[in-house]
């Protein structure tokens, strides 16, 4: 009994990021189920469960039935996002990047390409989608061609590639641990901004923050649309965050 | 019969012996070298931390058994790979903090120093202050290495 009681509990604090509602752009956009699930219902719970404690046997049954119901009423949340989610955006992207003849020499679209996979995938919670792409780009990496850059290019480009294809690495070598995806996510994407920065990305990239990852410490990324969805966050806060800055 | 084939491959396998990884010096790329370190900081990363992480492993007596010096190498191999503290000044700049970073974040949630590793090494296991100690000497590393994006 007590032990249920102790699990529900701890169930309760990995919600910790949507009770969190100081943020002006931050009110977690929760609808009506996720609200049951995360604040109506282990109250409920707990002061149902303690009342019959007092009570019979039975109540053993009883709660394990009850915290099976719960876990699965709660856990049922995101998969239903993701499959009612079109993942129109990630053909939009590919559509974006590959029409544009890369006119100023050499250009960074299939770094930026694979990169925006990673993003879309840490969106929806998805660590395997996350670890493929972030495969693929450590694959981009190895097969750049950098024949045809400046020195000064060249010089940029080696110091940020040494660093850049380890998280790649490591983004892919990690599906199951997104905590440690998103990380390695962080570093990531203040290189892919680099890049960016130096080589321009040929079409519009918004250079995006996000306030409270991390213990407020914040965390930014590139994405390829203004609207918001948070990969650090997924899918607990999804349009928490702010554009700073337009690239192209 | 079975028993004698696995008694003659366990024979068979201690001649195969994997390289040591010693080298007997610290480098001038050896991270104590790089940054500016307390003592105590720097005793924890060799105890807990140089075994699989530097060009200099203090073998047990047990490495010298197979498969178990076999199981070592690959753990020193690997742990090499991703974080060799006596390379640490050859990295560029930018890979070291990365590093830092890594370190705070795998010290912080006990993944790292390995719990194959502290279960044979006791005095390698992380005390709560000793974690605080690093942590802190990472934090005040990577500020005052930051990289200044333009």
């Amino acid at each position: 009994m007590v032990i249920v009681l102790a699990a529900l509990t701890v169930l309760q604090d990995d919600f910790k990021y949507t009770l969190n509602d100081d943020y002006r752009n931050c009110s977690p956009q929760e609808d009506r189920q996720s609200h049951f699930c995360k604040k109506v219902l282990p109250v409920v719970l707990n002061l149902s469960l303690f009342t019959i404690y007092l009570n019979t046997m039975k109540t053993i049954l009883f709660s394990i039935t009850v915290s099976t119901l719960f876990v699965a009423a709660c856990n049922n949340d995101s998969p239903k996002d993701q499959a009612s989610e079109k993942p129109s955006s990630d053909s939009t992207v590919q559509a974006g990047i590959k029409d544009r003849a890369a006119t100023t020499g050499t250009s960074i679209d299939g770094l930026l390409n694979d990169y925006m996979r990673v993003k879309n995938a840490l969106t929806k919670d998805n660590d395997k989608d996350a670890a493929a792409a972030g495969n693929a780009m450590a694959k981009t990496f190895a097969s750049f061609d950098k024949t045809s850059l400046t020195a000064e290019q060249a010089k940029m480009y080696n110091d940020i590639e040494e660093d850049a294809k380890e998280h790649a690495q490591h983004i892919g070598s990690n599906a199951g641990n997104i905590k440690h995806q998103r990380e390695h996510f962080e570093t990531l994407s203040q290189e892919m901004y680099e890049l960016v920065k130096t080589f321009g990305a040929g079409q519009k990239v918004y250079y995006t923050n996000c306030p409270m990852y991390n213990d407020n410490k914040g965390a930014n990324w590139l994405s390829e649309t203004k609207e918001i969805r948070n990969p650090y966050l997924g899918q607990s806060m999804p349009t928490c965050g702010s554009v700073k800055e337009e690239l192209n | 019969m079975g028993l004698l084939i696995v008694v003659i491959v366990i024979v068979v396998i201690q001649f195969v012996r994997p390289a040591l990884n010693q080298n007997g010096q610290i480098l001038a790329s050896d991270m104590t070298k790089v940054y500016t370190m307390p003592d105590s900081v720097k005793a924890i990363f060799e105890t807990s931390c140089y075994d699989c992480h530097s060009n200099n492993t203090r073998y047990p007596w047990h490495a010298s058994i197979q498969p178990v010096g076999w199981w070592l190498a690959s753990h020193i191999k690997n742990g090499k790979a991703d974080l060799n503290f006596s390379e640490f000044g050859h990295y560029s700049k930018r890979r070291q903090l990365s590093k830092l970073k890594s370190i705070a974040s795998s010290v912080e949630d006990g993944t790292m120093p390995l719990p194959a590793y502290t279960l044979m090494h006791k005095n390698a296991r992380l005390s709560t202050e000793e974690k605080m100690l690093i942590l802190n000497w990472t934090k005040k590393t990577q500020d005052s290495h930051a990289l200044k994006i333009k």
